[in-house]
């Protein structure tokens, strides 16, 4: 189990260099020049020319992805004379836009998506998987057709309008809440967790869904297994037969999909943090490409990779302690 | 999930389009024109005189206090550093509040507001005869918000960085380097030697501490205009962190910026080292004024509309999206809290005059446009209104309505008949020969900004002109590449937007029409009439009674629509709507949005 | 051995309502088991065996399921039991082996949990050491070996053969009344087949228990009950002492199923011969006799074969139900037999 683990988090680093070059190289070759996006609108060629050399573009690619991983490794500073910018290590380069270290603005950004992922998450799963088990054992029935409704709207409609529509019902036109405004957990948890709501519900309702399907369909298949059956010819109850066979077995597959759907959703809940305006990694990255704010483009990139490969380790690492069949392989 | 992301790619794109025209002065109104539904087609009628915001624009009832909330949906200030300010809205969103200058503009509702006032300064300013040095004396009691004194040194060093191209990437006006008689090699105060910055110090001279003398290359008449820019504020060298000196700028004004949580709020605090006594500018009532970022724009206008909560004693920092003018403008339900008014942009078509180099068919095109379907395609009356000229009516001082070509319509529509005449006219004349073959047989070359409402605006020009046998060869252009496509390849016609950067039609006419004005595309100084025009232009320039000049200016504007050197457009407009408890929301003429620092809160 | 059966089962049917129409699974079967006893039930797949032995314990579920009929256990009627009583008896009285032992076993625990699980449902108050104990034990009864260690494993590391092994000692820990193993060798090798027989022929001489064996393989029967009830089409076609059945059936399918082992006997494998014809669609159940359409001695158009449902009548040392004259079967079946 330990070499498991360790041969794992070994692969994942390996893959994390990889995509960080590829997404370097890749957003390098963009057609927009990032030193003509340093510059004004009332910008000179020798401008641009000046910034380039001052930021390193004038360097092949390579170059400037060593200097981009010595970055991260030392620390960096940009610009000459009285007006440089030091970044302190981890330095993920500087954001001319937002005339802040992108390290720092990553760093900002990240507990706000932790705290809209982590919500969410949780509350979709228990939706999901809740939902989609009581359909399971009442298949056919009205309560199974009821989650299935509900798993066949929260997919068809877009997450952009259920958030949309929430906030305007609760904070407009019935207004129970306030207009979500991100409080840090520290600062004030009922705060913080009253903006989340609806956040957190709108990825709830939507992503849920999936979850309703597949929960249903894996407890169903489940519940046709032998050992089910089995089981209940030892005269285990009902219940702890559903917990410990049913959901335990139906589970493991969904504990894959769940956990890279987190790792996504760590990455940046796009549409939800624009629409419920929370400063998160998503907001950030869709900025930026408005922006043409390339290093924050990167970063954003490499985060969001970055926790994709983490969860996919974990989620790895996970399966082996969830099924034991797979330990040895 | 990834079904929807893709989904918002789009939807972002959309919003871009909205964001690209919110409010620089400089700004092409016409590539990013949005696609709006028309007002004029709901039936309702609609009263085009500008709407104040009735009550809301009074001080009736206002209470010393309280927090004023600005919903935005921007993701934060474009800049909020004195030198790379250049937006209409952040002008006098932070000029009223955070930043002072040596002159301003007064502070009051409707032409009032145009007029120049002392700041820092004690008076507006001295020229010398030939109007090339200017001085200016700071008055007492004037501090920043540490206390510290603003001398003549944090003034001077304020207007080097203009220079510093790397630090404030030129968002800001470049007046400051065009007009001062400073090296050209001074590279800004980051990276200037010793040397540089005494040469530096010569064009901007502190006689004494209370003494700043600005030596310009060229007579500038209006120059205690420029200075009103926030490019020509403060900055103290000890303070100034260079790039991140737009986070966080040194206050001197009666607020100053207590957070500023980029994506969320900018909170702003009463500066209690500011002191009325000081100020003959600001009026300020606020505690406090809460800046918020990143809302939805789908819900600013529906928060608006409820008025709910801490809403009541909210502003918006664009302007009602066109969806919603329909229900805030039917009625007088919404009536105290609304505006509709101009914001200073004017909408035109250069004429080339090296092809189109015959009045009568200049004037003939203008005649034959149907500029009501123009209008009406592009998004009906609340977009602008018919311009008579080239000068917004915001620069009350020197607008007049022009005198429009005989048989024009006044509603807009086309009279082809007219039309027609001139280009019969046109035909007999020699002179205008190329020119009637160019319009009749090649076609005329319009270039203008690609957009989803130009391809309907395009084909309602190519009709018009095609009933008085007049051909268009229509070439859109990316909206950004737009300025850069006028200059180097100029088309027959071009579509251009322009607002003033200070109130003085000089800041129109000449950098609209003359050679090397910055913005002059159509080959004016191919005209015969182009050196009798420059030398009037000139006078203008210098005169110092600006009464006189204002005439000057008019008289120029009248002479440039006789001439049809360009054809007017609209003056736009755009309609606001505030909370019920906010007061002294009134258009501030110069910059067609509210004096912030000024409003006050009823209770 | 008492008068009263330890199970009485009485007209027992049971009918799944399919989109295709209501199956009859199981149609008015009756039989006893006494106490200690070994019954074999034999029949094809669709037959209705398992859905039989699934009954037994309440195990078929299912809103659209109907079971009607009694199933007496010492007396007590489970059709009239809670769900709850019913619980308590299965895996106590009644414990059941099925017959895949690769997915009869919850892949996510190891056997020694799930030994100790069947155990515990039954013993709550059982403290840890003690519930060990049973474990090792029954593990080692059933002939696992080093059980101290094993028991640790998880299913996947066993073999089909230790994993039936492991399945039986569930069923016997604690120590039922009767074992209903559901064809528990037809997914392992021919040689594990006889040791997984063996052990529960064992088991059964050890401990009393009485076993309901359920298989479609008459030589399993031959060697392991003292009767057989043999089951086609959701009924019971012929129920006779083990001897009787293969010396002298007196059902001309019990007949096919014989003529089936014997000739893999003599042909050896591969040339296994089956009955003509393949087992009815529990939908469409012919009309009368259910085994018309393969039996070769049937009475042809308009006779009773093709009208009523024969039913199960005292012929011989057995029960059979068939509309032959009984002489005439008996010389028909000898003639084939010969």
């Amino acid at each position: 189990m330990l070499y498991f683990i360790l041969r794992r988090t070994v692969f994942a680093v390996v893959l994390l260099l990889a995509v960080s070059l590829c997404t370097y190289v890749l957003f390098s070759a963009l057609p927009s020049d990032p030193a003509a996006l340093t510059c004004g609108k009332n910008c000179t060629t020798e401008v641009i020319e000046r910034n380039r050399v001052r930021l390193g573009y004038d360097k092949p690619i390579l170059e400037q992805y060593g200097l981009f991983m010595e970055g991260i490794v030392k620390g960096r500073t940009y610009g000459p004379g009285e007006a440089a910018v030091h970044c302190p290590a981890p330095a993920l380069g500087y954001s001319f836009k937002r005339h802040q270290c992108v390290t720092a603005l990553i760093s900002r950004s990240l507990p706000v998506t932790i705290s809209v992922s982590v919500g969410a998450f949780v509350l979709w799963m228990l939706l999901g998987v809740g939902l989609g088990v009581l359909a399971a054992l009442k298949r056919g029935r009205w309560q199974d057709r009821v989650a299935t409704g509900f798993s066949v709207i929260g997919i068809s409609l877009p997450t952009f309008f259920v958030a949309l529509l929430a906030v305007l019902i609760f904070t407009v036109w019935w207004p129970v809440l306030d207009f979500p405004s991100y409080t840090g957990i520290l600062t004030n948890p009922w705060k913080w967790a009253k903006a989340l709501v609806l956040p957190w519900s709108t990825l709830a309702v939507v992503s849920a869904s999936t979850y309703v399907r597949m929960t249903r369909n894996g407890v169903i298949e489940v519940m046709s297994e032998e050992f089910v059956r089995l089981g209940l010819a030892k005269g285990v109850r009902r219940s702890v037969l559903i917990v410990k066979y049913v959901l335990r077995a139906a589970l493991v597959p969904i504990v894959t999909i769940a956990g890279l759907d987190f790792a996504a959703l760590l990455g940046g809940a796009v549409i939800t943090e624009s629409v419920f305006n929370l400063p998160g990694v998503g907001k950030l990255a869709i900025e930026a490409v408005v922006d043409s704010d390339l290093p924050v483009l990167v970063a954003t990139t490499l985060v969001a990779a970055a926790f994709i490969v983490l969860a996919n380790a974990v989620v790895d690492v996970c399966y082996g302690f969830l099924d034991p069949r797979v330990r040895e392989g | 999930m990834n079904k929807s992301r893709a989904a918002l790619g789009v939807l972002v794109g959309g919003a871009l389009a909205l964001a690209a025209c919110g409010g620089a002065s400089k700004s092409s109104d016409v590539g990013t024109t949005t696609t709006v539904g028309s007002a004029s087609d709901s039936g309702h009628v609609l009263s085009f005189a500008e709407e104040t915001g009735g009550v809301s624009a009074t001080n009736e009832g206002v209470v010393e206090g309280g927090t004023l909330n600005i919903l935005d949906y921007n993701s934060g200030a474009s800049n909020l550093d004195p030198q790379r300010i250049y937006s209409a809205a952040d002008l006098s969103l932070l000029g009223s509040t955070v930043l002072r200058t040596l002159t301003s503009y007064k502070i009051a509702p409707g032409k009032d507001g145009t007029s120049l006032v002392a700041d820092l300064a004690t008076d507006t300013g001295t020229a010398s005869a030939d109007a090339k040095t200017w001085t200016f004396t700071l008055r007492d009691g004037i501090t920043f918000e540490d206390g510290s004194p603003i001398t003549c040194a944090d003034i001077q060093y304020g207007v080097s960085r203009t220079w510093a191209h790397d630090v404030t990437a030129d968002d800001g006006p470049l007046y400051a380097t065009q007009y001062l008689d400073v090296p050209e090699d001074y590279p800004g105060p980051f990276t200037a030697t010793a040397e540089q910055e005494a040469a530096f110090s010569k064009g901007v001279e502190c006689r004494d501490p209370k003494t700043i003398v600005f030596h310009l290359k060229l007579s500038v008449s209006d120059f205690n205009f420029t200075v009103s820019l926030l490019a020509f504020g403060p900055v103290p060298k000890a303070a100034d962190t260079g790039d991140k000196y737009t986070l966080r700028p040194m206050s001197s004004g009666p607020f100053k910026i207590e957070t500023y949580d980029e994506g969320k709020t900018l909170v702003m605090v009463r500066n209690d080292k500011w002191s009325q006594a000081s100020d003959p500018v600001r009026t300020p009532h606020l505690d406090r004024i809460v800046w918020h970022f990143g809302l939805a724009e789908a819900i600013i206008d529906e928060r608006m509309i409820a008025d709910q909560g801490d809403d009541q004693a909210a502003i918006t920092y664009a302007g009602l999206a066109s969806q919603s003018l329909q229900t805030v403008f039917s009625g007088d339900q919404y009536a105290d809290r609304r505006t509709d008014g101009y914001n200073g942009f004017v909408s035109y078509t250069i004429m080339n005059l090296k092809t189109v180099n015959c009045l009568a068919i200049r004037k003939a095109i203008w005649l034959a446009i149907d500029r009501e379907a123009i209008r009406t395609a592009v998004g009906g009356p609340f977009t602008g209104t018919f311009a008579s000229g080239f000068i917004n009516p915001r620069l009350a001082v020197d607008f007049a309505e022009a005198t429009l070509p005989e048989g024009l319509n006044a509603d807009g529509t086309a009279n082809t008949e007219a039309a027609k005449a001139l280009m019969a006219q046109a035909k007999d004349d020699p002179k205008c020969a190329s020119a009637y073959k160019l319009a009749t047989e090649t076609g005329l070359r319009f270039d203008h900004g690609a957009s989803e409402a130009w391809t309907k605006v395009i084909s309602i020009w190519m009709d018009s002109l095609k009933a008085v046998g007049i051909k268009i060869i229509d070439n859109p252009i990316e909206p950004k590449d737009l300025y850069a496509a006028f200059a180097s390849n100029p088309g027959d016609m071009m579509r251009g937007g322009w607002a003033t950067d200070w109130n003085n039609a000089s800041t129109v006419i000449p950098p609209l029409f003359i050679k090397d004005g910055g913005s002059a595309y159509g080959n004016f100084w191919d005209d015969p009439d182009y050196p009798g025009f420059v030398e009037r232009v000139n006078a203008a320039l210098v005169e110092v009674d600006r009464a006189k000049q204002a005439s000057m200016w008019k008289a120029l504007n009248q002479w440039l629509v006789d001439q049809v050197w360009s054809i007017p457009g609209t003056y736009t407009r755009a309609q606001y709507l505030v909370g019920s408890k906010v007061r002294n929301a009134y258009n501030w003429y110069p910059f067609g949005w509210y004096a912030v620092g000024n409003i006050g809160l009823a209770a | 051995m008492t008068d009263t059966p330890l199970l009485r089962v009485r007209d027992l049917c049971v009918s799944f309502r399919t989109p295709d129409g209501v199956v009859r699974a199981v149609d008015s079967v009756s039989f006893d088991v006494h106490a200690g006893e070994t019954v074999g039930i034999v029949g094809e797949s669709g037959s209705g065996k398992s859905v039989t032995a699934n009954a037994l314990m309440r195990l078929n579920s299912g809103a659209q399921m109907s079971t009607t009929g009694s199933i007496l256990l010492d007396g007590v009627d489970l059709g009239s039991l809670s769900e709850e009583e019913v619980r308590l008896r299965r895996g106590r009285d009644i414990a059941m082996v099925f017959q895949d032992p690769l997915s009869a076993l919850n892949p996510f625990y190891s056997v020694g949990d799930q030994v100790a699980e069947a155990y515990r449902v039954h013993h709550p108050k059982a403290r840890r050491p003690e519930v060990r104990d049973v474990v090792v034990e029954s593990l080692g009864r059933v002939g696992i070996p080093e059980p101290v260690k094993r028991m640790y494993s998880f299913p996947h590391e066993f073999s089909g053969g230790m994993r039936q092994r492991i399945v039986i000692a569930m069923a016997l820990v604690n120590s039922p009344r009767l074992l209903i193993a559901d064809e528990p060798t037809t997914a392992l090798d021919v040689t594990v087949q006889a040791q997984i027989l063996e052990l529960i022929q064992r088991i059964q001489q050890e401990s009393g228990t009485a076993v309901l064996l359920i298989t479609h393989d008459l030589g399993v029967i031959a060697e392991t009950t003292e009767r057989v009830i043999v089951m086609y089409g959701g009924r019971v076609v012929e129920e006779a002492s083990v001897e009787s059945v293969f010396e002298q059936p007196t059902h001309p399918y019990t007949l096919g199923l014989l003529g089936s082992v014997r000739s893999l006997d003599s042909a050896g494998r591969g040339s296994l011969r089956a009955i003509p014809g393949s087992p009815p669609s529990l939908i469409h159940l012919p009309a009368g006799c259910a085994f018309r359409p393969r039996c070769r001695f049937e009475l042809g158009e308009g006779s009773l074969c093709g009208s009523s449902v024969p039913t199960l009548s005292v012929v011989g040392r057995g029960k059979s139900a068939c509309h032959l004259d009984v002489a005439e079967r008996e010389r028909l079946i000898t003639a084939v037999d010969g």
